[in-house]
C-alpha cells in the first residue's frame, strides 16, 4: 500500500541521491503520507556503517544506546564514530568478524535498520521533507538509490514497520514493494528452516532475506529476480538495491503500478510518472511500463 | 484558448478553470502538466471544447467527462478517458493500464502501446492503438470495438461478453471464451474511416475477436422451486431438512452451487444477544414528549462536503434496479422522501422517477460501472464506492439473465439476456493506495461538493476501516453477513462474511487503535430490523444505520426465495413487467414510510427511556451482554441475569396497549 521510487546514476561520481530521492517521494507522497524510507548509497566506507531505531524518549532511548554498546562489545566491534538523531543511532564500527552470526545477535535485542559499508537506510514516519528536515537525506551524495512512501494498513504506524527493509544478515542490500505476497508463511518457513529470522511480519522483510539469501549462493542479481517472480505468489513491484546494482521485478498480474525512464545517464523507477516527471519538470518525458512478469537489473560504472 | 500552468495551479483550480473556460467555449491548454492525476475530471459540456495537455498526463485524464475532447501529447497513466460518454482523448504516447476503462461510447486513442486490461468494462465507444497492447485487453467488456494496430498480448479478450477486438499484429494468446471470426468489408471500411480522422496509418489485415458465447449464462438454468419462504427455509434445528435435501436434489440437476438470494439463515450472535442495562420495556412516553428526543443525524461531512441531513440515525441501503423492479425503487425513494432520510441506487444506475422521488439519493459505483457515469453523479446527493457487500465479500453481483431485459440492459449498457457476473474487483483499484487517487477523482468530477462514502462487506475489518480513515472518506457503510442480496451463491452467503455485530465492534477497535476520533461516520448493515437494534446498534458505536431487507419486507415481500429467478410473485425482485404490474407504489410506498415511522418511534422512545435528549449520547455504558459469545465479540458485560427482564418488546407493549 504505497509508492516506490529507484534512481541509479550510471556514471561514477558524487551523485545528488538524496535529493533526487525526495523529489521523486514527494511527488508519489499521496500514495503513503504515513512514513517514508530511503536507502542511499555512497562511497565504500572503511568501517561497517550500522543503523538502529531507538526510543525518542530520553531515558530509554540512553539505555536502549547502552544496550547496543554492550552489544558491540560482546562481539567484539568497537565504535568509531556515532550520530544520534531523530529516531535512530547510526554507527560506524570496526568489525571483521561473521557477520550473518553478529547481526542476528543484534537484531534479537535491538532494532537494526541497516547495514553495509557503503548503504544507510533512513527512514521514520512522516513525509519525505519532514525526513530530510530531521536527518538531512538532501545532503547525501551518492551513486544509487531507492525509496518508499507508506500507507500502514496492517501494521502499526511505526518507524521499523517503514521501508526500505534491510536484507537480515547481508550487507548492502536493500528493498522497497508495493503490493502482497500472499504466499508467504510458506515462504517464511522455507527460509526460517534455512536459519533466517524474522523481525517484522512485513511481507517486504520476506521478499528481502528470500534474495539476498539466493544472493549469497552466487547467484546473479538478474537470475534471482527471475526465480522471484516465480516463487512468490501476489500482486507486486518491488525494487532491489545492491552495492553496485538496482533492479526491479514485477508480477504476472501487473496489478501494482510502474513506470520508468532511462537515458545514457541514469535510470529512474517509479509508481507513477508524476514522480518521474519532478526530475524533469516540464518536459514530456518518453517513459515506458515494465510488462507483467518481468524484471531488469542496471549497473553502476565501478 | 486559456493557458493553465499546472506547475502553479492545484489541480481541484485547474478543474474549475477548465469548466469556467468550456462554458465560454474556449479551447484549453495545460502546461507543465508533469503527470498529474485527474486533468479535466468531471468536466461536461454541450459544445465541444478541447483541452490539450502539454506534456504526460496522470491517471484518470478526462475521466468522468461528456462532451470534451482531450489532447495529451506525451503519457497518460492509468484509466486514461475512465467512464466518458461522448467526446474523446487522443494520447500522443504510451498509456498505462485500463486506457478507456468502462467507456460509454468515447474515441480513445493512444499513438503508443497501451497497459493491461485496456478497455476493461468498457461499454460502447471505440479504443484504439496505435503500437502494441498489453495483457487481457478488452478483459470484461460489455460492448463497443478495440482496436490494435500492433500486437496483442496473452488472454485478448479475457472473459469479454460482447463488442469486437480487431488486431493488426501478432496475438500472443485469445482469452477465455473468445473465437476469432472473419470480417466484413464495411467493418474494415469502418476501421480505416476512423484511423484516417486520427492520422493512423495502417494497411496489413486486422484479425476479429468476439466473444465465443459458450460462458455467457449459466450451463445449466436455476430451476423454479416450490416457494418455500426464508422463515421455513432456514430453520437450523433439524440439520437435514426439506431446504438441503431440495439444495442436493438441485445441485445434482445444474451441477454448480446453487443461487440465491436473502441473507445468511445460520444462527450467528446478533443485537437479540444485547440487552440495555436500563429495563426499558415499560416505557410510557407521550408522542408530544418524544417529539423533542433529537434525532437528527447528518453523515459525511468530514471534508467539509455538504453531508446528507437525516431525520433519523437511519438510511435506506443500497439496492440496485436490477434486483428489484423499477416501482420498487420508486416506491423506497418515495418512502425515504416521506420520512426525510437517504435512498442508495446501488448497483446498476440512477432512475429518473427515482432521483425525482428521493430528496436524498446516494449514487453508487460498482466494479462493473453498470450505469455510472458523470452527470449522475452531479446529481447525486452522496456517492459511494462499493468494494463489497456483507452476503458475499470479495465477490461481485450477480444478475440473472431473466432480469437482463432490454431495458436494464441499456441502462446497464451490457448485453440483453446474458447471466451477469459482475467483477469481484475494480479495475483501477487494485490497493488502498489506487483507492486514494480514485476517490480524489470523484472530488473533482462533484466538485467537492458531495460526500465520498465506501461500502464494505465485514471481512477484515480492523484493517479495512483503517484504509477507510487513511485514505479520506466521509463516511463508511459496513455490512455484515446478515445483510441481504439478490442473488448469491449460497455457500458464500452462509459462510464468508462475519456477523454485523463483529463488524461494527472491529470497526470501532479499529478506529480506536489510530487515535481516529468520530469524524468519519460509521453507518451499519445487515440485519437491522427495528428501532431497538438500531439504538443498540449507535450505542456500540455506530453513528447511524442502514435498513434493506426490512424495508422491502414492509414493502411487500413474503420471503418467498425467488428473488434470483426474476419471477417475484408480488413484483419486487423481478424485471418481468406482468409482474411488476402486480406491485401497488402508492400503497407499498406508504407501508414502507410507516414501517420508517415506527422506526422513529422506537428510537425516541428508547432514547427517551434511557434518560438522553439526543439519540447520539446514548453508549456503551447503556448495554450488556446477554450470551458470553456477545460478550466475547464486543467487551460488553455479560450479564445473564438480564434474560430474565426481557419482557416483550416495547412495539408490542404499545400495541396492547392500543388494543386494550
Amino acid at each position: 500500500m504505497c509508492g516506490i521510487a529507484g534512481v541509479l546514476f550510471k556514471h561514477q561520481g558524487a551523485h545528488e541521491i538524496g535529493k533526487t530521492l525526495i523529489e521523486m517521494l514527494d511527488g508519489c507522497q499521496h500514495r503513503g503520507p504515513d512514513s517514508t524510507g530511503f536507502a542511499l548509497y555512497g562511497e565504500d566506507k572503511e568501517q561497517l556503517q550500522l543503523r538502529f531505531i531507538v526510543p525518542t524518549e530520553a531515558e530509554a532511548r540512553k539505555q536502549a544506546i547502552e544496550a547496543i554498546a554492550a552489544l558491540l562489545d560482546k562481539h567484539g566491534a568497537s565504535i568509531v564514530s556515532e550520530q544520534s538523531l531523530g529516531c535512530s543511532y547510526r554507527i560506524a564500527v570496526d568489525f571483521n568478524g561473521d557477520l550473518f552470526a553478529f547481526t542476528k545477535d543484534i537484531e534479537d535485542q535491538a532494532k537494526l535498520v541497516s547495514v553495509g559499508h557503503t548503504l544507510d537506510i533512513i527512514k521514520d514516519d512522516g513525509t519525505a521533507h519532514h525526513l530530510d528536515d530531521v536527518y538531512h537525506v538532501g545532503e547525501f551524495k551518492g551513486s544509487h538509490g531507492i525509496g518508499h512512501v507508506r500507507l500502514a494498513t496492517e501494521s502499526a504506524v511505526r518507524p521499523e514497520a517503514a521501508h526500505p527493509f534491510w536484507a537480515t544478515g547481508f550487507e548492502d542490500i536493500a528493498i522497497v514493494h508495493n503490493g502482497q505476497i500472499t504466499n508467504y508463511w510458506k515462504m517464511r518457513r522455507r527460509l526460517e528452516r534455512r536459519g533466517y529470522s524474522f523481525h517484522t511480519d512485513n511481507d517486504s522483510e520476506l521478499v528481502a532475506v528470500y534474495l539476498a539469501d539466493k544472493l549469497s549462493q552466487g547467484e546473479t542479481l538478474a537470475s534471482v529476480l527471475e526465480t522471484a517472480i516465480e516463487d512468490l505468489d501476489g500482486t507486486f513491484s518491488f525494487l532491489v538495491s545492491t552495492k553496485d546494482e538496482i533492479g526491479y521485478a514485477k508480477d504476472n498480474l501487473a496489478a501494482k503500478p510502474m513506470v520508468l525512464y532511462e537515458t545514457d545517464d541514469m535510470i529512474a523507477i517509479a509508481s507513477e510518472e508524476v514522480s518521474l516527471n519532478r526530475l524533469f519538470p516540464g518536459q514530456a518525458i518518453n517513459s515506458s511500463e515494465p510488462a507483467p512478469g518481468t524484471f531488469q537489473t542496471w549497473s553502476r560504472s565501478i | 484558448m486559456v493557458t493553465i500552468d499546472l506547475s502553479k495551479t492545484g489541480i481541484t483550480e485547474a478543474n474549475e478553470r477548465i469548466r469556467a473556460c468550456a462554458q465560454q467555449r474556449d479551447d484549453i491548454e495545460i502546461v507543465n502538466p508533469d503527470a498529474r492525476h485527474n486533468i479535466g475530471v468531471g468536466l461536461v459540456v454541450e459544445d465541444p471544447v478541447t483541452v490539450r495537455v502539454k506534456g504526460s498526463a496522470g491517471y484518470f485524464c478526462g475521466g468522468l467527462s461528456d462532451g470534451a475532447r482531450f489532447e495529451i501529447a506525451s503519457n497518460a497513466g492509468w484509466a486514461v478517458g475512465d467512464n466518458i460518454y461522448k467526446g474523446s482523448v487522443v494520447v500522443g504516447g504510451n498509456a498505462g493500464a485500463i486506457a478507456g476503462v468502462a467507456i460509454r461510447g468515447a474515441e480513445i486513442v493512444v499513438r503508443g502501446n497501451m497497459g493491461s486490461r485496456a478497455g476493461q468494462v468498457m461499454k460502447s465507444g471505440t479504443l484504439c492503438c496505435g503500437g502494441n497492447a498489453a495483457f487481457m485487453a478488452g478483459y470484461m467488456m460489455y460492448g463497443g470495438r478495440v482496436i490494435i494496430l500492433g500486437d496483442a498480448a496473452a488472454k485478448v479478450g479475457q472473459d469479454m461478453s460482447a463488442g469486437e477486438i480487431f488486431v493488426g499484429g501478432k496475438i500472443e494468446s485469445l482469452g477465455n471464451d473468445t473465437m476469432i471470426v472473419d470480417m466484413d468489408a464495411r467493418e474494415r471500411d469502418e476501421i480505416m474511416e476512423f484511423l484516417e480522422r486520427y492520422q493512423l496509418k495502417f494497411d496489413g489485415d486486422f484479425t476479429k475477436i468476439v466473444n465465443a458465447g459458450k460462458k455467457l449464462r449459466y450451463a445449466n438454468a436455476e430451476p423454479r422451486t416450490r416457494p418455500q419462504p426464508f422463515f421455513v427455509s432456514s430453520k437450523s434445528s433439524n440439520y437435514w431438512n426439506p431446504k438441503v435435501q431440495e439444495d442436493i436434489w438441485i445441485k445434482g440437476e445444474v451441477g454448480r452451487y446453487r443461487i440465491r438470494g436473502y441473507g445468511a439463515s445460520k444462527p450467528v450472535p446478533h443485537l437479540n444477544d444485547i440487552a440495555f442495562v436500563k429495563d426499558v420495556s415499560t416505557i410510557r412516553a407521550k408522542p408530544e414528549e418524544l417529539a423533542h428526543i433529537n434525532l437528527k443525524t447528518t453523515v459525511g461531512g468530514r471534508f467539509g462536503a455538504r453531508p446528507l441531513s437525516l431525520s433519523m440515525p437511519v438510511m435506506i441501503a443500497p439496492m440496485s434496479f436490477g434486483a428489484l423492479s423499477r416501482k420498487v425503487k420508486i416506491a423506497l425513494a418515495r418512502a425515504s422522501r416521506l420520512s426525510g432520510i437517504s435512498e442508495n441506487t446501488g448497483e446498476g444506475g440512477m432512475l429518473d422517477e427515482q432521483r425525482a422521488e428521493a430528496d436524498q439519493l446516494i449514487f453508487q459505483c460498482l466494479s462493473g460501472r453498470l450505469g455510472w457515469n458523470v452527470k449522475d453523479m452531479q446529481r447525486a446527493d452522496a456517492i459511494e464506492i462499493y468494494i463489497s457487500q456483507g452476503a458475499k465479500p470479495g465477490l461481485g453481483g450477480q444478475l440473472m439473465a431473466k432480469k437482463v431485459t432490454p431495458e436494464l440492459a441499456a441502462i446497464r449498457g451490457i448485453p440483453v439476456g446474458i447471466d451477469l457476473r459482475s467483477p469481484s474487483r475494480h479495475p483501477d483499484v487494485l490497493g488502498a493506495d489506487d483507492l486514494v487517487i480514485k476517490l480524489q477523482e470523484f472530488r473533482e468530477a462533484t466538485f467537492h461538493k458531495v460526500p465520498i462514502g465506501i461500502k464494505m462487506g465485514a471481512g477484515r475489518v480492523n484493517d479495512d476501516i483503517k484504509i477507510a480513515y487513511k485514505d479520506g472518506f466521509d463516511f463508511v457503510e459496513l455490512d455484515g453477513l446478515q445483510g441481504s442480496t439478490g442473488a448469491a451463491s449460497t455457500e458464500v452467503l452462509e459462510n464468508v462474511g462475519i456477523p454485523t455485530l463483529s463488524g461494527v465492534q472491529e470497526a470501532i477497535d479499529g478506529l480506536r487503535e489510530i487515535d481516529a476520533g468520530n469524524d468519519m461516520d460509521l453507518v451499519m448493515m445487515g440485519g437491522i430490523k427495528d428501532g431497538v437494534d438500531v439504538v443498540k446498534m449507535l450505542a456500540l458505536g455506530a453513528h447511524c444505520t442502514s435498513v434493506g431487507t426490512s424495508a422491502i419486507i414492509a414493502g411487500g415481500c413474503i420471503a418467498c426465495m425467488q428473488c434470483h429467478v426474476g419471477t417475484c410473485p408480488v413484483g419486487i425482485a423481478t424485471q418481468d413487467k406482468e409482474h411488476e404490474a402486480r406491485y401497488d407504489l402508492d400503497r407499498q410506498a406508504m407501508n414502507i414510510h410507516r414501517y420508517l415511522e415506527s422506526l422513529r418511534w422506537q428510537i425516541a422512545a428508547i432514547t427517551q427511556a434511557l434518560g438522553y435528549h439526543d439519540v447520539h449520547d446514548v453508549n456503551r455504558g447503556d448495554l450488556v451482554a446477554l450470551t458470553p459469545e456477545a460478550a466475547d465479540i464486543t467487551g460488553l458485560p455479560f450479564k445473564p441475569e438480564y434474560r430474565e427482564l426481557r419482557r416483550p418488546s416495547i412495539g408490542l407493549a404499545q400495541l396492547d396497549r392500543k388494543a386494550g
